[in-house]
């Protein structure tokens, strides 16, 4: 068996392994299920280090023939196509390494109807793995929508008080975006009689430019949703603030990256022409993202949702840095995804801590906490300090390249943008100053115990990754570098034919044999 | 009559392509005659499932024999008949499962009811195979007159007669209209047979209305706006197995018939028909939002199914005929709502034993922990209703979509998804009861084992996801 096939389907296993159990083996569940991510993790890991990061091309590619799809008077054959390249490499690691740290957090908060939960943690697993690796397009929308079903479960089973409020808008927005990105992969295969990715990236080109523009804004639309970009992110802090810890570390580290993987792999690396026509607009969208995000954070009282906010404002330095379509921009977006996984999975674990303790969110009812906590308390500022981009953390490697790439691009969006940098260090400092520092105001937070091993274990890994990528972030970089080298050849060739098309040509630069003149 | 005339109509041919229909004919008679010999009361029910069994048997053998064109050409026998026809079977046994424990005081009638199921079904396989409009409408008719007396079959409630009449009455309305149709089609080109119609062409205003008068017939019956209003009360009324044998399989005799005949509407129809089926979606799934009673919910969603599946109809008239695949999509769709909507039903109709009373959102709170099994069937039926992948619905409206898509209608296939976002909207309500609320009342009756609709059930789940993650076999039949 292919290793690939196995890393998505191992978690899978698990799930039936655990739903196989009787409902009171709470012990056992938790034990299968961490066993099964962590055997994820070390196969998904070393799929990754055994990577070759100078090619381009797709590796480990298991294919299957899955079935013959009707279409029209022929047949498009649909493959279970999976394969690694450097633009999912980084996502299949980030993947791979949260699954366990995510279980052994629910520990704190999952007390009802642990195995539903565990099965439903394991099926997602497979979901978010398989859409980053698969290179089918059906396979992809079919893992794309199959992975909004165990969410929906998560938030709407275990989530707070107005959860059945925050899963339903949250499955709807993602579905509408989803539903029509399904007609473009359905005009795709239709026009192209293929459904596979790395095909379909050499022949939309071909495609007439009309087509290739809704079909693109089809799949932007789908994205921009997930990631989410501005006017379509009102569902995130809802959800957010009502999932349960677990299910916020996952939508944070993993989720929404669906969203930003896919504006890399369908809309830019698909459609570097009409990339460039809609670059403009959409790195306008990631800096007005980053600005509001960060506007929208700082008003906020509630820890989850100043988080919540605070991940717009972080998506939208992703999504400018892709836009950009350079190379620092593009490397560095790569890079933001993983280092968004880290700190505001982080971020996101140390208030549900504080939140397993004291039951409130509220930033008011907190204060000077750093002295009964004073562990906890390095780890926040550690994390604070990732999130707001301090250098030697990883958050300053990523945005550094992001705004260096997006200057290249368009000077006057990276200014704006470079004023997310200090609002962000406004709220997320001024929330810290609040949270932890001052006199221990509420008698309740005087008995607060300070973080324990378990809890401690779960976060060291991610600590000691967000100094790795701020001292040495060409380790992670240097697998993604032969996808980004080839895809800015991509672009920068679509640019060139761009050029010629503007400007008036008096002899054609391109000539088909054939052609009339 | 000349000997070599009775050869003609009694042949081996005409046997073998008539094999599943007389199946059913004798074994609604065999019903019959066991009812009143005395001691032969027990065979009812392997009377009836040998009865299916041994038609399937015959579709599955008629699967892989190549057309055959019988009576001068006014009944045709194919493996896209054999399909429907496997559908009608399987719609008709999935809703006769559920109705082993349903009834109550009409216990005593089984054997009637079952017969009025067989003679209903044989209907179907007539419609779906008809050539001629007189053959189609003798299949309508026989679909017909069995399902009025079905949807009145618990005489003693209000809401069952009133469905049986509501329908009757309806339902002769638009016999006659058809009938109407049928008649000025006929002056006009002075043929019944759908095959030297298309040879002709029906172009005049006179056969245009002929043929506007004849859909609207056809749209009564698969229930499409506007002429769906009928849908929700005699849905709700009648016994609950009879509904799921209404939606599932008189829809697809229906579509199979309407995908035939669909030549008859001049091209420039396809517009006015994908308005029809977008109107028809955003009746269905506007008015399923707003139902808390489950049954009614569904039959709503069926409203907006029948829109799905006649926007395949649409892009098939829009595009080339053949190269459209339109009759493959909803040939696919029907199959993955026979089983899913079937199985919805049926579950509709154990849980109204168990409750004794209409089955409620409210009524569904928290039946995941009493019920895991049923919770997760119905989960599972919902999703694919809704056409989340994994399941057969969404393989159904992929299809059905790309027809659109292939027909350069994406604005519609735009709006059409659209509409499937909204009736995910109340699809998630019943997962919402079902997992995430806790239960208002506990439950009145002990759960009592139910064979026939635990298998039917267990069917059922198997092939929404048998369609969904392996359709291969079935696809590959198709094209």
């Amino acid at each position: 068996m292919n290793n690939l096939t196995l890393l998505v389907f191992l978690p899978l296993v698990g799930a039936l392994l655990v739903a196989a159990t009787p409902r009171g083996a709470v012990a056992a569940q938790r034990l299968i299920t961490h066993v099964t991510m962590l055997a994820t993790m070390v196969l998904g890991l070393s799929v990754c280090l055994a990577f070759d990061g100078s090619s381009a091309l797709a590796q480990h590619v298991v294919e299957r023939p899955w079935f013959a799809l009707p279409n029209g008077a022929s047949s498009v054959p649909i493959a279970f196509k999976l394969g690694l390249d450097g633009i999912s490499v980084l996502m299949v690691a980030l993947t791979a390494l949260l699954g366990p740290i995510v279980v052994l957090s629910t520990w704190g908060h999952i007390h009802e109807r642990v195995k539903e939960f565990m099965v439903w943690l394991l099926v997602m697993q497979t979901g978010m793995l398989g859409v980053f690796l698969s290179l089918d397009l059906v396979l992809f929308y079919v893992f794309w929508e199959v992975s909004l079903v165990p969410l929906y479960f998560i938030l709407g089973i275990w989530g707070g008080d107005r959860r059945l409020y925050a899963t339903i808008k949250f499955f709807l927005y993602t579905l509408s975006g989803s539903l029509v990105m399904m007609i473009a992969v359905i005009a795709l295969l239709y026009r192209l009689g293929t459904a596979d990715i790395p095909t379909l990236i050499e022949r939309v080109g071909s495609l007439p430019h009309g087509t290739q523009l809704w079909t693109f804004a089809a799949f932007a639309l789908a994205f921009c949703i997930k990631v989410p970009v501005m006017p379509f992110h009102t569902w995130l802090p809802d959800a957010h603030t009502e999932a349960p810890t677990s299910g916020s570390v996952i939508l944070a580290g993993v989720l929404l990256k669906m969203g930003t993987y896919g504006l890399l792999r369908f809309c830019i690396q698909m459609y570097p022409g009409i990339s460039l026509e809609a670059a403009p607009w959409m790195m306008g969208l990631g800096a007005v993202g980053i600005v509001y995000g960060a506007w929208l954070a700082s008003a906020q009282n509630d820890l989850k949702r100043l988080v919540a906010c605070s991940s717009v404002s972080h998506l939208g330095y992703v999504v400018l840095g892709l836009f950009a379509l350079t190379q620092a921009g593009l490397r560095g977006s790569v890079l933001q995804m993983v280092n968004h996984g880290i700190s505001t999975g982080l971020l996101f674990l140390l208030v549900g801590m504080i939140y397993e303790r004291r039951h409130t969110r509220a930033l008011d009812h907190y204060g000077g906490i750093a002295s009964v906590m004073p562990l906890y308390a390095v780890f926040f500022v550690v994390t604070v300090l990732s999130s707001v981009g301090l250098p030697g953390l990883n958050g300053f490697v990523g945005e550094y390249l992001i705004l260096l790439g997006s200057f290249q691009a368009s000077p006057w969006i990276a200014a704006v943008s470079v004023t997310g940098v200090i609002f962000g260090a406004v709220y997320l400092l001024m929330a810290t100053r609040r949270f932890l520092w001052g006199p221990l105001t509420h008698a309740a937070n005087k008995s607060l115990t300070d973080i324990g091993g378990r809890e401690i274990g779960l976060m060291v890994p991610l600590v000691v990754l967000c100094f790795w990528i701020g001292f040495a972030p060409n380790t992670f970089l240097s697998r993604a570098d032969g996808s980004i080298d080839a895809l800015v050849k991509r672009i920068d060739a679509a640019r060139a034919v761009r050029t010629a098309a503007l400007v008036p040509a008096t002899t054609p630069l391109l000539v088909q044999e054939g052609e009339p003149r | 009559m000349t000997p070599d005339f009775l050869r003609q109509l009694v042949n081996e041919t005409t046997l073998f392509a008539l094999a599943p229909f007389l199946v059913l004919c004798a074994g609604a008679m065999l019903l019959l005659l066991a009812d009143i010999v005395p001691g032969a009361k027990g065979l009812r029910a392997p009377l009836f499932v040998a009865s299916i069994a041994v038609a399937s048997f015959f579709e599955v053998r008629l699967f892989d024999h190549p057309t055959l064109e019988l009576f001068s050409n006014s009944f045709v026998s194919s493996p896209k008949t054999a399909f429907w026809g496997l559908l009608f079977l399987s719609s008709a046994l999935i809703a006769w499962c559920f109705a082993q424990r349903y009834y109550d005081e009409e216990k005593g009638f089984l054997a009637e009811h079952d017969v009025l199921f067989l003679c209903s079904t044989a209907g179907m396989m007539l419609m779906a195979g008809a050539q001629d409009l007189l053959t189609f409408f003798v299949g309508l008719e026989l679909l017909s007159v069995p399902l009025y007396t079905l949807a009145g079959f618990r005489r003693t409630r209000n809401d069952s007669v009133e469905a049986g009449l509501k329908y009757f009455v309806l339902g002769a309305f638009a016999a006659a209209i058809f009938l109407y149709g049928a008649a000025l089609l006929y002056t006009d080109t002075g043929t019944i047979s759908l095959a030297e119609m298309r040879a002709h062409g029906a172009g005049t205003p006179l056969a245009l209305l002929g043929v506007a008068l004849i859909a609207g017939s056809l749209f009564f019956k698969v229930s499409v706006f506007p002429f769906h209003l009928w849908v929700p009360d005699v849905y709700q009324g009648s016994p609950t197995p009879v509904t799921a044998l209404m939606a599932t399989g008189t829809k697809a005799a229906g579509f199979a018939f309407l995908l035939n005949a669909a030549f008859l509407l001049p091209k420039s129809a396809a517009t006015t028909v994908a308005v029809i089926a977008l109107a028809t979606m955003a009746a269905g799934n506007l008015g399923a939002l707003v139902q808390t009673d489950l049954k009614r919910m569904l039959a709503y969603s069926g409203i907006a199914h029948a829109g799905v599946l006649l926007l395949a109809v649409a892009g098939g008239l829009a595009g080339d005929p053949q190269a459209s695949g339109a009759l493959n999509a909803a040939l696919f769709y029907m199959a993955a709502y026979v089983f899913t909507a079937g199985g919805a039903f049926g579950l509709v109709a154990w849980l109204e034993r168990e409750t004794d009373g209409p089955v409620t959102l409210e009524s569904l709170r928290g039946l995941a922990a009493r019920r895991p099994a049923i919770a997760a069937a119905l989960a599972l039926f919902m999703l694919s209703l809704g056409g989340i992948p994994a399941t057969g619905g969404f393989l159904g409206k992929y299809l059905v979509f790309s027809v659109a898509v292939r027909a350069d209608m994406i604005a519609v296939a735009v709006f059409g998804v659209l509409m499937s976002v909204v009736a995910l909207g109340y699809y998630l309500r019943v997962v919402v009861a079902l997992y995430m609320q806790k239960p208002a009342v506990e439950a009145s009756r002990a759960s009592e084992p139910h064979l026939p609709a635990t298998l039917a059930t267990g069917v059922c789940a198997a092939m929404v996801l048998l369609l969904g993650l392996a359709p291969g076999w079935f696809l590959a039949r198709l094209v």
